[in-house]
């Protein structure tokens, strides 16, 4: 194969990928009303999406939302990696598999499970039901992130610690928690990521009393064209290059 | 970094709690683009209660979402149209509505007050009434269309909206063969269902959020829209006329009903009241082009809008005309199994 | 190691596990099961007696072409995203090391970016009056504007655009690991180009391939918003079907039994995913 031949593709599929950003990102300056014309450059949309009442709160909502369910799932996540780093217990394999499972089933699946089951208890649909349901989708994905830390790590350490005197829980902070810091703010932010973005099972599992960013912007995208959605999604996507870029700086200055 | 990490998560925190202090709260439960924001904004400067606006854009939609938060009460007031509204009174799914705590209830029109559909008013309160009727863009459309028949003409192909309205879907093919719109005749709404597959290939969109969006961007030319949704869109495009069928067009009413187990009915009677206000009632009549059943705001409705037909219609244009009726669960499930395979585009 | 059930650390960390796991993972999906054999009430969603009528409906012609139709799209957008992806990945794989971080970055960073948005935007580009019939007439390529909004394709493209990165991630992985020598050995045993790709090559990427297949296909069939923005909201998914039936119809056996057809759908992908994984493991090495 010649050099410039996947060289071209892949610059084309690049290409492709980043025109419809690239165009949310002009529009959001749109002056224009009906959205498809150019006219000229303004800043009215994102005066409008601020002027709004109900979406700076679901703004709020949807950033104290995303921050719980990463904080308590990042939390969680460790512990049952560890757990299954180091612990030999009975059904290992099928809480691996459970979370596995979670994993990889479609979000619609998970949703209605869980719709079902605050239905059954009579959860209030509302922060705690979103909430839950979150953190459990963001579960797994701590989980693999921890693990593969982990087992990339010198087991005689936890030993010396625990032959040194230190108690599980004493060894767990000292020297495991500094070792897998990178891969909980991966997860973390990952988990973050994950629960800004999710539309399907806040869908099912979400109440009036806390109306979220993504149910939001559905339901103005349903309505039809509307130039405050281009402002929104830029604000969105720096937001989110933020928290990358943040996070691959943490990661670069943790390996030194 | 860490204190960094925690002190951003304590501030959000901190701003997370406050913004949910003690204030009076209404969860509205509406259709989408069916009240002027400025009527929210000027409630809640009068009265301090903050109004959280949620939307639907089917009466199946809304039962279904209100019966799932039933024990939850999540809504203090929605929206039903005509036949949901006896349905859910039936159903004991409503709260009485204290007239003692509603102004200007007798502003409403006689004809529209004291229906079948819940007699005295005990649970119910009018909000708008409409029609859906059809949509077309002369811009684009030559000749004239009087039917509903008019939409299987082949030259529409790809250029038809049709409401996401399974009932009036089927009332329109229903009329079209003759048969009543609230058929609960299986043979029937086969046969209705027989003639919408015909239809498909020439249906861009379905559409119950907006329905004039697709014709304001330029997707289609014809199709179902609401009266009121007709009004709104000629502001962007004034070739959209709206047109009276001759089969006849689905009228309903849509009314104020308190959900029972409403966290605020307080704030539910109120925003009713105020509603009712003449002035209210004509502002939100003028905004979004539906028809107010407050004869006190008629008064005040601008010329333009009380004289247009698209919102007022005229005795003739109403010959024919059904309202929507409640048909029971059984033929429902007839419909239902019939939409499901339509929408699937087979 | 040596650890004693009675360490308290240890035991609430276990505890917390599997409490969360089995109240919000187990107890809900046996509910899901329980749901789909029991009866559709108008009133309360769902009463007994227990049958299986849920899963006779689905069986049921109508509803068989629904779902078989849903699954055709959600295969065409994996077939598309393995035929974009495949060189995609390759191509990658031979990219100098430190610009392929990059380039890996690059290919990420949509996927952080809100998915409803971007689906979003995607309609600003195929709308009749949008930018891509803009262009294309101002080239004067087409004289008319092309229908792609609200169209099966659009839906499609729509899916593509969300799944490729999901594709493309297992697929480089592999393609990464892929061992020079063996392309080597298959050379010096002369074998052409075109016979060491289907023998060497193709066998060795498939464990990246189905893995691609399964992260791509079974989103695909759920992702009920991409037919609600780009498909004129049409039942185009089985996500919409199953939603439809949860949110508008009020079937729940019936939806439930939908999702448990996907669940199964997910499993048997899986399983070929192991299957294949372990054959490699077999004859590859």
């Amino acid at each position: 194969m010649s050099r410039w031949l996947p060289r071209t593709y892949l610059t084309l599929v690049y290409l492709l990928l980043y025109v419809p950003i690239a165009v949310l990102v002009v529009f959001s300056f749109n002056d224009s009303r009906t959205g498809y014309e150019w006219g000229g450059l303004s800043l009215r949309w994102y005066e409008a999406l601020f002027n709004n009442r109900a979406m700076v709160q679901a703004m709020w909502n949807s950033l104290w939302l995303a921050l719980s369910a990463a904080t308590v799932s990042t939390l969680i996540g460790a512990l049952t990696a560890l757990a299954l780093h180091r612990y030999r217990f009975r059904g290992k394999q099928v809480l691996n598999g459970m979370l596995f499972i979670v994993m990889m089933s479609p979000e619609i699946v998970l949703a209605i499970s869980l719709l079902g089951l605050f239905l059954m208890v009579g959860l209030q649909l509302g922060y705690v039901s979103l909430l839950l349901a979150h953190v459990t989708f963001c579960l797994p994905f701590v989980v693999i992130t921890v693990m593969a830390r982990l087992s990339g790590f010198d087991e005689r350490l936890p030993e010396a610690a625990r032959d040194l005197g230190a108690s599980d829980f004493t060894m767990t902070r000292t020297v495991l928690i500094p070792v897998i810091m990178p891969a909980l703010l991966a997860g973390w932010l990952l988990g973050f990521t994950l629960s800004l973005d999710d539309v399907v099972v806040s869908t099912f599992v979400s109440g009036p009393s806390y109306e979220i960013l993504p149910l939001r912007i559905y339901s103005m995208v349903r309505v039809g064209l509307k130039p405050e959605v281009n402002a929104l999604g830029t604000l969105l996507l720096v937001f989110s290059l933020v928290m990358l870029m943040l996070s691959q700086w943490i990661l670069l200055r943790s390996k030194r | 970094m860490k204190k960094l990490a925690l002190a951003t998560m304590l501030a959000v925190g901190l701003t997370g709690c406050s913004s949910s202090e003690e204030t009076q709260v209404l969860n509205l439960y509406n259709w989408s683009e069916y009240m002027p924001q400025e009527v929210l904004d000027r409630f809640t400067d009068e009265t301090g209660i903050q109004v959280v606006y949620t939307t639907y854009d089917s009466n199946e939609a809304m039962y279904a979402r209100l019966k799932l938060l039933d024990d939850s009460a999540a809504y203090d007031l929605a929206v039903p149209s005509t036949y949901y509204v006896s349905k859910m009174r039936q159903e004991d799914l409503l709260m009485p509505i204290d007239r003692s705590k509603i102004e200007g209830f007798d502003n409403l029109s006689p004809e529209l007050v004291n229906l079948d559909i819940d007699p005295d008013n005990e649970y119910s309160v009018p909000f708008l009434w409409g029609t859906t009727g059809l949509g077309v863009d002369t811009a684009d459309v030559e000749g004239e269309v009087t039917a509903w028949a008019d939409l299987w003409d082949e030259r529409f192909e790809g250029r038809i909206v049709l409401t996401n309205d399974m009932r009036e879907v089927f009332h329109v093919a229903l009329r079209v063969l003759g048969y009543p719109g609230n058929s609960t005749d299986p043979e029937q709404i086969e046969e209705a269902y027989e003639k919408l597959a015909e239809l498909m290939p020439s249906v861009r969109t379905f559409n119950s959020d907006a329905p004039r969006m697709p014709f304001l961007e330029g997707e289609t030319d014809i199709g179902m829209i609401w009266n009121g949704e007709a009004v709104m869109g000629r502001d962007a495009l004034p070739t959209l006329e709206y047109v009276y069928p001759q089969e006849g067009i689905i009228a309903w009413l849509d009314s104020f009903v308190i959900p029972k187990n409403a966290k605020n009915p307080e704030a539910a009677h109120k925003f009713i009241s105020f509603v009712l206000t003449p002035e209210i009632s004509a502002l939100i009549s003028e905004d979004i082009g539906y028809a107010t059943p407050n004869l006190a705001a008629r008064e005040l409705l601008d010329e333009s809008v009380a004289n247009d037909r698209a919102s007022y219609p005229t005795a003739e244009d109403m010959i024919n005309a059904e309202f929507q009726t409640d048909i029971g669960d059984e033929a429902l499930q007839v419909y239902a199994k019939y939409w499901e395979k339509l929408k699937s585009g087979l | 190691m040596g650890n004693t059930l009675q360490q308290p650390f240890r035991t609430a960390v276990l505890v917390l596990v599997w409490g969360w796991l089995l109240l919000l993972v187990f107890t809900p999906n046996l509910l899901v099961v329980g749901a789909s054999v029991m009866t559709r009430d108008p009133s309360t969603f769902i009463s007994l007696p227990m049958n299986l009528d849920a899963y006779r409906q689905l069986l049921n012609p109508l509803y068989l072409d629904v779902f078989l139709h849903s699954l055709y799209m959600a295969a065409m957008t994996t077939l598309i995203c393995l035929v974009i992806g495949y060189p995609f990945a390759w191509s990658l794989s031979k990219v100098a090391r430190k610009n392929r971080l990059l380039l890996i970055f690059l290919l990420i960073v949509p996927f952080w970016t809100n998915s409803l948005v971007r689906t979003y935007a995607l309609k600003l580009i195929l709308a009749t009056n949008g930018l891509l019939n803009n262009a294309l007439m101002a080239m004067g390529i087409i004289d008319e504007p092309m229908q792609m909004l609200y169209t099966e394709g659009a839906v499609i493209i729509g899916l593509v655009y969300l799944l490729l990165p999901f594709m493309i991630l297992p697929l480089y992985t592999v393609f990464e690991d892929l061992r020079e020598d063996f392309l080597r050995a298959s050379h010096d045993l002369g074998a052409g180009r075109w016979s060491t790709f289907i023998h060497v090559i193709v066998p060795l990427t498939l464990p990246g391939v189905l893995a691609g297949v399964m992260l791509v296909l079974l989103p695909a069939m759920g992702l009920f918003f991409v037919p609600d923005v780009l498909g004129g909201s049409r039942n185009l998914l089985v996500g919409n079907v199953i939603k439809n039936q949860f949110l508008d119809a009020r079937n729940w056996p019936f939806g439930a039994a939908a999702s448990i057809m996907l669940t199964l759908a997910m499993a048997f992908l899986m399983f070929a995913h192991r299957l294949s994984k372990r054959r490699i493991g077999e004859d590859g090495v």
